[in-house]
């Protein structure tokens, strides 16, 4: 990054900050319903030092790595299968299509009912959240596939499995790509939505115990750790991959 | 009887709904060790012949033969160079030349050393580690080329391959193509629209028809090589094959 574009951004932060702080001097609204910048921080620093909120970090992060690596995998066989085999995709396909418009949360109910409020229903809703993206974007991404490769393939000698991890999916993925980052978005999304209804650990459970101790502070200090990670995966580890991708790809 | 035999060759395109004949039986004979040029006008299905040769598509009658044997399907008996390359851009130079040879099982270590001695050929030895996206053009069909020729193959196929190159790079790989026909004592049938490209490269012209494609007329072309593209006497060659082509270019 620049570091004219970090000092803007470095910039717009602080001014957030200091409008905040000054809202909350002006004595507007009573401290237990919007609370400064400082009771924010105190809360980030009492989790911490009591280590809970590594503790509800770690299990958020670690039911979204098995859901979502469940709906790579899943996504990845099922977006070559339907790419490959057309009736497959117009069976399967349609189905995908529908199933990809019911948001995760709306698959908590059913996850409960399935599994109980046990870690296997978060991940669940995580993984169903997450697949149906990965699953689109691969079968895009092997659609669009530069039929000379699979020709020039097949031609060196390549059976279809051979195909498939040595062509479909490097080719493919710059698409694929893209669906890891929509599945991640979707898992994230998903995996603190179990957790607030589940409340059974992690930082939608962390959300859910502030709103019931009334502790603004604490859930304004969950959100933004929420959205630091968020903005962690997106903005430094997807970034990163795809820049990578892209350049070698011949993509830019 | 030859190295690689076309017997009747037919084959249809569905156009607006109605079957339009694109090879109107193509009989050929290529000998071992030959290097057999098709020119012919665009569209007139000299690429299609030779993906049919490939095995990359179907005819719809005659059979293809190699060694009297008629062939089904695609195989690394017959490398095909294409058009554009068709380079791996997620692997390396290496990588990409020694694909054939990983998805048929041969050890690193072996593929290694096959590869290198045809990167040592193409000129490529310092590049083995760049990716497509940093390579020319002409540095990307030479990484083709020694993809096609590592896998050793019977025939060797190429759909004009010079095609996309300026007219200095192609000048040199037209040349350096002779030196490897010379040295690998392929059997090659090369596809071009460029009759200079021909007359330099093979040992045989062969001049296709406007669509339905037939072979109209062949010509032995016997002249020492390496052949350079500013030799006068190969302009006689080419004014006479020109004088075949042209009225099929007009149609």
């Amino acid at each position: 990054m620049k570091s004219s574009t970090l000092a803007k951004k470095i910039g717009f932060y602080a001014m957030i900050i200091i409008v905040w702080q000054g809202l909350d001097s002006a004595d507007i609204w009573p401290d237990n319903i919007f609370p400064s910048p400082v009771d924010v921080a105190e809360d980030l620093a009492y989790g911490i030092a009591d280590a809970s909120l590594f503790y509800g970090i770690g299990t958020s992060l670690l039911r979204l790595s098995i859901g979502l690596s469940i709906a790579i995998a899943g996504g990845l066989l099922l977006g070559i299968f339907m790419a490959r085999v057309e009736t497959v995709n117009q069976t399967i396909g349609s189905l995908v299509l529908g199933l990809q418009s019911i948001p995760s949360i709306a698959w908590v109910p059913l996850a409960i009912l399935w599994f109980g409020l046990t870690d296997t229903g978060i991940i669940f809703v995580v993984t169903i959240g997450a697949i149906f993206a990965v699953t689109i974007n691969t079968y895009t991404g092997v659609k669009n596939i530069n039929p000379s490769y699979i020709e020039a393939a097949r031609n060196m000698g390549a059976k279809e499995g051979q195909l498939i991890t040595s062509i479909l999916i490097p080719a493919a993925f710059p698409f694929i790509m893209s669906g890891f980052k929509q599945g991640w978005a979707f898992a994230w999304r998903g995996v603190i939505g179990a957790e607030l209804l589940f409340s059974f650990l992690g930082l939608g459970f962390l959300l859910n115990v502030g709103r019931q101790l009334n502790d603004v502070s604490q859930v304004i200090a969950i959100m933004l750790v929420i959205m630091g990670i968020g903005i962690l995966v997106d903005g430094v580890v997807f970034k990163k991959i795809e820049d990578k991708v892209m350049t070698r790809w011949g993509l830019r | 009887m030859g190295k690689l035999e076309s017997r009747n060759i037919e084959k249809y395109f569905t156009h607006d709904g109605k079957p339009l004949k694109t090879l109107d039986g193509i009989d050929l004979n290529v000998e071992d060790g030959e290097f057999v040029c098709i020119v012919g006008p665009s569209g007139c299905g000299k690429s299609t012949f030779l993906r049919i040769t490939a095995g990359l598509e179907k005819p719809d009658g005659g059979e293809i033969l190699l060694d009297n044997q008629p062939l089904t399907n695609t195989g690394p008996d017959r490398i095909m160079v294409f058009q554009e390359g068709a380079l791996f851009p997620w692997l390396n130079v290496e990588d990409n030349v020694e694909y054939g040879l990983k998805i048929a099982g041969i050890p690193k270590e072996k593929r290694n050393q096959i590869s290198h001695r045809y990167l040592d050929m193409m000129q490529l030895t310092q590049f083995a580690t760049s990716y497509t996206y940093q390579l020319s053009t002409g540095m990307k069909q030479r990484v083709a080329i020694a993809r096609a020729l590592v896998m050793e193959p019977d025939v060797l196929l190429m759909d004009e391959p010079f095609a996309a190159l300026d007219p200095q790079t192609r000048d040199l790989l037209l040349v350096e193509m002779q030196l490897i026909w010379q040295k690998t004592k392929k059997t090659i049938v090369f596809v071009t629209h460029n009759v200079a490209e021909a007359v330099m490269l093979g040992t045989r012209v062969l001049v296709f028809t406007h669509r339905p494609a037939k072979i109209k007329k062949e010509f032995k072309i016997d002249y020492k090589r390496p052949r350079i593209s500013e030799d006068e006497n190969l302009l006689p060659y080419q004014q006479k094959i020109l004088a075949e082509l042209r009225p099929e270019v007009k149609k």
